[in-house]
């Protein structure tokens, strides 16, 4: 029996893809794909740039009760990296007098002529610990600024109690490092950074789920829409329901495809649109870089992470196997429903399988090669997500990859077999939802 | 067998709880308007979907036009308007039509040429408004149901499969649903529709088949099918004063074996070895005052009742009409 008929899947595929694509909801998805990654990506950038090194980071007052004079040290190193702010204030204070100024302090804070104030004492004197109090103690990158500076001139205090020439101290500490990272792979040294490779991982896995959760639920819907309007019957008197099935997921992926690189393409022509716009001319390029830097990433790390044709082919065909698998269980699901009511009790075990290979994303990025992390991209459901996530942290076997392919094409097959026959039957059942038990019944009655 | 659109042998299929479908066999000729008639449930659409390839059946054979209906191609030649009926919502009129006509294997290009004809045939492309540039859920009901019906057609098939095509209509459309048919059967096609509407089956079938309970009552064509119950049945009319007088000789059922009143008239059958000149005599002799005392062919539906009635059909199960 001729069960799928090839020039009918393009007449299927064609309406799928261009009734989602003319649609006004797709043009607004693929124009605002961009300005959301512009917005996290240039807005912060932009925003550091012009406000960020100045008034708010240095607008604090050192209390020093050391008698060393180290506050007066610290105020002038953070003028010389800040220049364009005064330099912060410095109180001197015997120590019994230390906690009625913290007390003041804190009132400016609370008044907001202050953003914080740095403790300098006995203690910091000690090497044991310095304070940091103020609105933005908890943001990482602020604080660590701060400190950096007080750590540096508590050594530079220290070093000239040792005798040296502050000339030659400040020659010697004022340098700050760069860090920048190599991979080193199964043949040796790789171009490419871990934090690049890190963020582009990141978002590979996230691009993925994202499509297959929104085209997959999007192809429940298209399913469900074509059963309870009753079209379906009219159309599986012409094309069988396999022909229809899969006419319907290579449109609907098609779909997905088609965003995803007019997002890529849109991100780019904005970024070198908007930079000169934004920035002027000569600060374009700078905007890369410190999109890149705001997040502590090196630009060449993310440029160089750029996937090899290989491997983007390899991603390229997880998204295609992991769509079919997930799509296809998803309109299983819509061919089971008659209302709206059911789907999302109905779609719940799909999105589980969908969403716990999210979840183990985390622990997967800070430990690729843990067990879990082999599990996790070697079981079908979860590989389509996990995979291309760990091939962008680190180097793998190819027997690996090609095992992981091997599983999600085993488990698509298994998926669209199974989820055809319910189709098949689905399409034209309504009422209440089917058990278990009716479903087994439908897979093997189905023919 | 190419003499005939549809054949259906042996054909059965079963759920899990029951029968659908029991060991059907009917035979439709090419050319001809064909009636599938019984109460719902009789498994009408099970036997229309099984032709159509839209459900297997458990065991038989289905010939279409000559050929295996599972052959590739053999439903493109197919026009099917389904009972509940529906298109998609969000697109526009002439998109829908192309893609279903697309899917029965026509050209995009000639698609296009004979969507315009087809609409201007139905009022939906006039010179003030063309409905086609509209989206389907911008349509009324009944525009909605014009493009249901061109999509049947469009591609211009061989065999016409309706079912219940006449419910939900307004006498207008319905008579124009009508027209079409004979049109069609004037064309050459073969035409089959189930309905349980007997009214309409007896005025437009050349043939019919009655199921119920998934079986076969009878079939042939309907001259025949009335031949075969005929000479049987009287029609008979007094006038209002006279109707307590006849009323014991209509419960006679020696002589009467089924008496249906029709308000204007009795539509009565006689009971086996009885002889209508037996009950002219009787009515006479109560002095009625008599209208009309005719030898009829019984209706279809008077045939309807009494086959299905007797295979134990509950009672109010058909349609009258």
């Amino acid at each position: 029996m001729a069960k799928v008929d090839f020039r009918k899947v393009g007449v299927v595929f064609r309406r799928e893809y261009l009734e989602r694509v003319r649609s006004k909801w797709f043009l607004i998805g693929t124009l605002l794909g961009p300005v959301f990654f512009g917005a996290v990506t240039v807005l912060p950038a932009y925003i550091s740039m012009k406000s960020r090194p100045g008034s708010e980071l240095t607008n604090v007052a050192i209390l020093d009760a050391t008698g060393s004079g180290l506050g007066k040290r610290v105020s002038a190193a953070l003028h010389k990296n800040y220049p364009a702010t005064p330099a912060p204030e410095v109180k001197v204070v015997e120590p019994p007098r230390q906690l009625a100024s913290e007390d003041s302090l804190v009132n400016a804070v609370v008044r907001k002529e202050l953003t914080g104030f740095i403790v300098l004492d006995s203690n910091t004197m000690a090497n044991k610990f310095v304070r940091y109090a103020g609105r933005n103690a908890s943001s990482l990158s602020d604080v660590q600024t701060l400190m950096s500076s007080v750590r540096q001139q508590v050594l530079a205090q220290r070093l000239e109690g040792e005798g040296l020439n502050p000339e030659r101290i400040a020659a010697l500490t004022g340098d700050k490092l760069d860090t920048k990272t190599e991979k080193i792979g199964n043949s040796g040294r790789e171009k490419g950074g871990g934090l690049g490779n890190v963020a582009f991982g990141y978002l590979v896995a996230f691009l993925l789920y994202m499509m297959i959760a929104l085209y997959g639920q999007n192809i429940l819907r298209g399913v469900m829409e074509e059963k309870t309007t009753r079209v379906a019957e009219v159309v599986v008197s012409s094309v069988t329901p396999d022909t229809l099935l899969a006419g319907k997921i290579l449109g609907v992926g098609l779909v997905a495809i088609t965003q995803v690189v007019s997002w890529v393409g849109l991100t780019i022509l904005m970024m070198l649109q908007l930079a000169p716009m934004l920035f002027g001319d000569k600060g374009a390029q700078q905007v890369g870089a410190s999109a890149a830097a705001s997040r502590g990433l090196p630009t060449e790390a993310i440029t160089s992470a750029l996937p090899t044709p290989g491997v983007a082919l390899t991603i390229l065909a997880f998204f295609v196997l992991g769509f079919i698998f997930y799509s296809s269980l998803f309109a299983a699901v819509g061919a089971m429903v008659s209302s709206q009511e059911d789907v999302q009790q109905a779609s719940m075990p799909v999105m589980l399988m969908l969403i716990s290979s999210v979840v183990f994303m985390g622990p997967i990025v800070t430990n690729p090669g843990s067990t879990i992390s082999r599990v996790m991209s070697l079981i079908p459901f979860s590989a389509p997500i996990i995979m291309p996530l760990r091939m962008a942290l680190v180097p793998l076997p190819w027997w690996e990859v090609a095992a992981s392919v091997g599983g999600v094409v085993i488990a698509a097959i298994g998926a669209t077999w199974v989820s055809a026959r319910i189709y098949r039957v689905g399409l034209l059942m309504y009422g209440k939802r089917p058990s278990f038990a009716e479903l087994a019944r439908w897979v093997k009655y189905a023919g | 067998m190419s003499d005939l659109a549809i054949s259906i042998r042996n054909v059965q299929k079963r759920y899990a709880e029951h029968t659908a479908v029991r060991d059907l066999s009917l035979s439709v000729p090419r050319g001809s308007v064909y009636g599938l008639l019984g109460p719902n449930g009789a498994g009408k659409t099970t036997t229309i979907r099984m032709i159509l390839n839209i459900i297997i059946p458990d065991s038989g054979t289905i010939m279409l036009l000559g050929q295996p209906h599972l052959n590739p191609g053999v439903t493109d030649r197919i026009g099917y308007l389904p009972e509940e009926r529906g298109l998609y919502k969000k697109m526009q009129v002439r998109r829908v039509l192309k893609f279903l006509a697309e899917l029965k294997g026509v050209d995009g290009k000639v698609a296009e040429q004979r969507i315009d004809g087809w609409l201007e045939r139905f009022d939906l492309k006039t010179a003030e408004k063309n409905w086609g540039l509209s989206k389907i859920d911008e349509l009324s009901r009944g525009m909605q149901q014009k493009v249901q019906f061109i999509a049947t057609l469009l591609h211009d098939p061989d065999l016409v499969i309706l079912d219940e095509p006449f419910s939900g209509l307004d006498p207008i459309n319905a008579q124009a649903l009508k027209d079409t048919i004979v049109h069609l059967k004037e064309l050459g096609k073969t035409v089959i529709f189930s309905t349980h509407l007997m009214d309409n089956a007896e005025r437009l079938c050349d043939s019919v088949c009655i199921i119920a309970k998934g079986e076969k009552v009878l079939d042939g064509p309907v001259a025949q099918v009335k031949a075969e119950h005929g000479s049987r049945v009287v029609a008979l009319s007094v006038n209002s004063e006279s109707r307590d007088a006849i009323s014991p000789i209509l419960a006679d059922r020696a002589l009467v074996s089924r008496a249906d009143d029709q308000n204007r008239f009795y539509e009565i059958e006689l009971a086996d070895g009885a002889d209508a000149q037996a009950l002219l005599r009787r009515v006479v002799d109560t002095g009625a005052s008599i209208q009309r005392f005719e030898l009829v062919q019984p209706s279809l539906h008077q045939i309807f009742l009494e086959k299905v009635g007797a295979t134990g059909v509950e009672e109010g199960m058909s349609g009258q009409g």
